[in-house]
């Protein structure tokens, strides 16, 4: 009877790449066809921006209806990272269902984003440039504001690879101080509430691009290291059910 | 072989503090924190007299202070990890570690204090350019005082092991050493906030 | 207790806590005028990442760490600070 290790390899590297997607649809739609990487300038009047909608409003349909689609793949992602620390953490899975709680809450947030976009360009010749504008500040918002549900992600990361107990560890123990940095470093992103201009508006350098760099710097960094802790484990595995088939008495024995 | 080497190695042998994973995280800030200092005063620059003047309604007093509970903290930490090595005094470093979370405590409520001296006076981040500078530098250090305070809650219950790991000495003194970042950080930002003009 | 005091950072602690005296000493004497403010101003900056590079070294205890590790320290010491000083002077 053929026997095979309890992971499945080749769907575990599969939600890993719909992360990889997520971020290659981001570049597209956001910023390719809808021009907003970075974002429109918190000071512009009410006009200007509802002038900004209505010249690509083919471009940002387009680009949403994309954006959704890839980025309900942050549920995915997340998953495949999650499901290494059900494994790193010993007894009742404490951080394994806040990971799962976060994250499932996470990519909503995710994917309200190009929706709301998508309903600003719906009518926006129509449509009272005001509501537009705080429409887009709510997405800017929404972008950044909601920071703290992924920095508590990361933290957590980084304490179940710190406590993890396995032999090897399935991460090294570098990958968990970078989570931590990286929750503190996405925290200016907070600030936008305080500024219309300058480094911590929401188009600023402080609360928009470093946040932005960080988070998706982030996202191809634990790619890739959890690419190699799929490997490691695998080898571990497969070392476990060796052993164990050894360990069996073979039929003529009996 | 390894007596040998050992007598002709006349110095104490090298080691890093903690972990070299913290030390990314511990460089890596401070490198952050050095670019906030340096547009700091490139935007000073651009107006020296209106920094200069908002500058003086800063509390000078509380400000130093703050270091001062930092200094305090950071000793009580330096002795805390000393401790934990001493199998006699090991049982002095859960307290040691609550005295340096209870100067953490001293330096929130003085901070959340001035915050409410500038809010009633009428001064926000968005008052003017320094004022800006003021409240998300000093509010960002705090945030990372308060994730501090969160490590060396940490630390104190490893602290409370009769037998700490190897890993357990190396995350308390990688916490430490976080924890003295929180404080450098401040012996610049105290001086360049509030004392040079 | 004593024998955990007995170490060269409590020595260091006490030049600290006497430098941020000098340099608050130096920082809140408004009678001063502008150029003496800045000389106050350079004295301050300077006094500022030696205690820095002294937390580091004794605190941090990376006067034992390998030269890398040290060695990054202490160029960030000299790099920021000499940026700060700079700055400080000379931008505008």
């Amino acid at each position: 009877m053929a026997r095979r290790i309890e992971m499945d390899t080749a769907l575990m590297k599969a939600a890993l790449w719909t992360g990889v997607a997520l971020v290659a649809a981001m570049i597209v739609s956001q910023g390719i066809l809808m021009h907003f990487i970075g974002p429109p300038s918190p000071n512009l009047t009410a006009q200007e921006l509802a002038q900004k909608f209505i010249a690509r409003k083919g471009e940002i349909r387009v680009g949403c209806l994309v954006m959704c689609m890839f980025w309900c793949f942050w549920a995915t992602w997340s998953m495949a990272i999650t499901i290494f620390i059900r494994k790193m953490e010993k007894g009742y899975p404490i951080l394994t269902y806040c990971s799962i709680a976060l994250n499932g809450g996470g990519y909503v947030f995710f994917i309200l984003i190009p929706m709301t976009w998508a309903v600003i360009a719906y009518r926006p010749e129509t449509l009272d440039p005001a509501i537009m504008q705080i429409m887009n500040d709510w997405v800017w918002f929404d972008y950044l504001f909601t920071w703290p549900p992924f920095a508590a992600w990361m933290a957590i990361i980084g304490l179940a690879i710190l406590k993890d107990h396995n032999l090897p560890t399935l991460y090294p123990r570098w990958v968990a101080y970078l989570n931590f940095w990286c929750a503190i470093l996405i925290f200016p992103a907070g600030l936008i509430v305080f500024f219309k201009t300058g480094p911590f508006a929401y188009d600023g350098v402080g609360a928009f691009w470093i946040p932005f760099f960080i988070f998706f710097g982030w996202m191809v960094t634990m790619t890739v290291t959890t690419f190699q802790a799929i490997a490691r484990r695998r080898l571990t595995l497969e070392a476990e059910l060796d052993a164990a088939i050894e360990a069996e008495p073979s039929p003529s024995a009996l | 072989m390894t007596t040998l080497v050992e007598t002709e190695s006349l110095s104490t042998p090298k080691r890093v503090p903690g972990e070299p994973g913290a030390w990314i995280f511990i460089l890596g800030d401070m490198c952050v924190f050095a670019v906030f200092f340096s547009v700091y005063l490139v935007q000073r620059a651009h107006d020296p007299e209106l920094f200069a003047r908002s500058q003086e309604q800063l509390n000078r007093n509380l400000g130093a202070l703050n270091t001062i509970f930092l200094l305090m903290s950071s000793l009580l930490v330096v002795l805390a990890v000393r401790a934990v090595r001493q199998d006699a005094h090991r049982h002095l470093a859960p307290y040691l570690f609550v005295g340096a979370i209870v100067c953490g405590v001293c330096f929130v409520v003085v901070k959340a204090f001035e915050y409410h001296e500038k809010i009633a006076a009428g001064i926000t981040p968005e008052t003017n350019s320094f004022f800006m500078y003021y409240f998300v530098l000093t509010g960002v250090h705090l945030f990372h005082l308060v994730f501090g305070m969160g490590v060396l809650s940490v630390l104190w219950r490893l602290a409370k092991h009769e037998n700490p790991s190897g890993l357990h000495l190396a995350f308390i003194e990688g916490g430490a050493c976080f924890w003295h970042m929180v404080d450098l950080l401040w012996i610049v930002l105290f001086p360049l906030l509030f004392l040079v003009r | 207790m004593s024998t955990l005091l007995r170490t060269p950072a409590s020595v260091v602690w006490l030049v600290l806590v006497g430098a941020t005296a000098v340099s608050w000493t130096l920082g809140t004497d408004n009678g001063l005028g502008p150029d003496t403010q800045r000389l106050a101003g350079i004295a301050i900056l300077a006094i500022a990442f030696v205690k820095v590079r002294f937390i580091g070294l004794y605190f941090m205890e990376l006067r034992e760490a390998p030269s890398v590790l040290r060695g990054f320290f202490e160029l960030y010491c000299a790099a920021v600070g000499t940026l700060v000083l700079a700055l400080f002077l000379f931008a505008h």
